[in-house]
């Protein structure tokens, strides 16, 4: 069998019926984005893997439990991961000195360019990745501080609320608001 | 807030998972009820999900891949998985026992081509004793599984809509009188609703056990039947009123067959 022409959730019904070479597929297409997104959340090369590694085990182990009428693989995979690195970020209680949990720095212009990659397999990731930047560079600069708060750091509204000095109902509104934007922009047009 | 409102304007922060603990809760309560606002999760979940491509790309390393393919038949039990032998018996072993003849030029490029004949026979003697040794040992097994007591059995319970994470399973006895039930991942329930197992024949559904699950979401229960649990066909998971209910009436979260 060829995997590599199997589509996500038949991968992961093989997974589910112990196929090895089935999750080394879904690795080599999602690896990057949960390795992605785990890196940026927690700022650590090391801790990173080790997330990777729990996330795509985690679906090993898992998969029989996966249902597609509720969310794509790929929402699956990062929400595993995003999942796992806020849990590992609380239990540390510090992010490593300097480390950036902001939109900020991935605005579309500033994005350093996707060295090592092989361009082909990685052009569908580098465009959704630009259609999100440029979501949400298309937000007040307000909300999109809130959302990054919520998103990268796990806070809870009254937890942004106390670190932005805001008062809660201004926290709430802006996530809604965010959302709802991100929303039509990403959702309501595919 | 009753549960037969609406959550809309909750559901983008719950999607995010930023919302207080009280909040989060009446929104999964009411999720469990109404399919209109799963709908509207569901399309904030995507949003979350497409905002994972936000970060730089970055390749992770080599290793990790390797790392990670190698933990797998360490720690796999899962069904299935030994009846690939014979596919990995023709991706390792056949091809290196093959004639030249069979591999068209490989052997040649491998710089042994008058050493390839006597390989060959000397593999496919050693593949006939390999096979007399394994005839042999299956006899054993054979008698050895005679002498066995019958296996548990081993139920194993899926996830719902309501619950897709879930997982369960109802390990029963040899003789099929006993039972116990294993979940993992079951959302938390507030103190006035519980668990109710359902022990399902011919449409029938008898209480098999009422249960409360940690805060991570994991139980475990002795399931208590007034007939051998392996008469049962299947087996389902709902949610209801604490100390549970003569029939179903809630959602269920988990389910499996016999």
């Amino acid at each position: 069998m060829n995997f590599k022409t199997v589509d996500d959730v038949a991968l992961i019904h093989l997974i589910a019926q112990a196929y090895p070479e089935a999750l080394s597929e879904l690795y080599d297409r999602y690896g990057r984005l949960v390795y992605s997104l785990t890196l940026h959340i927690l700022g650590e090369v090391e801790a990173a893997e080790e997330v990777t590694q729990d996330v795509f085990f985690r679906v090993w182990e898992k998969a029989a439990s996966y249902r597609a009428e509720q969310a794509k693989v790929s929402t699956w995979l990062s929400s595993i991961g995003r999942n796992r690195s806020i849990d590992l970020l609380r239990a540390r209680g510090v992010r490593p000195e300097g480390h950036s949990l902001g939109w900020e720095e991935l605005t579309p212009g500033a994005m350093p360019r996707n060295e090592g990659l092989d361009p082909e397999d990685s052009a569908m990731q580098i465009m959704q990745g630009e259609r999100v930047r440029a979501a949400i560079a298309s937000l007040p600069a307000e909300q999109r501080v809130a959302l990054a708060m919520a998103y990268f750091r796990g806070y809870s509204h009254s937890q942004i609320a106390e670190e932005l000095h805001e008062p809660l109902g201004t926290v709430k509104t802006r996530i809604r608001m965010a959302m709802q934007k991100l929303r039509s922009l990403l959702v309501e047009e595919l | 807030m009753a549960n037969n409102m609406h959550v809309t304007e909750l559901i983008p922060a719950y999607a995010l998972a930023c919302l207080e603990a009280d909040e989060a809760k009446l929104v999964a309560e009411h999720l469990a009820t109404c399919g209109l606002c799963r709908a509207e999760l569901h399309s904030y979940q995507e949003v979350a999900g497409q905002m994972a491509y936000a970060p730089p790309q970055v390749e992770p390393p080599q290793a990790l891949k390797a790392a990670l393919l190698e933990r797998l038949p360490a720690v796999s039990g899962k069904p299935g998985a030994n009846d690939r032998r014979a596919s990995w018996w023709q991706r390792n072993v056949w091809p290196a026992v093959q004639l030249p003849a069979e591999r068209g030029t490989a052997g040649q490029r491998g710089g042994l081509p008058r050493l390839a004949p006597a390989w060959a026979l000397a593999s496919l003697v050693l593949i006939l004793f390999l096979g007399a040794s394994n005839v042999l040992l299956w006899q054993q097994i054979g008698d050895l599984r005679a002498s066995q007591p019958t296996p548990l059995k081993v139920v194993t319970l899926t996830g719902s809509q309501v619950a897709p994470t879930a997982s369960g399973l109802i390990v029963i006895s040899k003789d099929g009188h006993y039972g116990t039930l294993v979940v993992d991942e079951l959302p938390a329930l507030d103190e006035a609703r519980q668990y109710q197992l359902w022990l399902i024949q011919d449409g029938q559904r008898t209480s098999g056990a009422v249960f409360s699950v940690s805060p991570e979401g994991y139980g475990s229960v002795w399931i208590s039947s007034p007939q051998p649990l392996i008469d049962y066909s299947s087996f389902g998971i709902t949610i209801e009123p604490k100390g549970g209910s003569p029939g179903p009436t809630g959602d269920k979260v988990l389910g499996g067959d016999l």
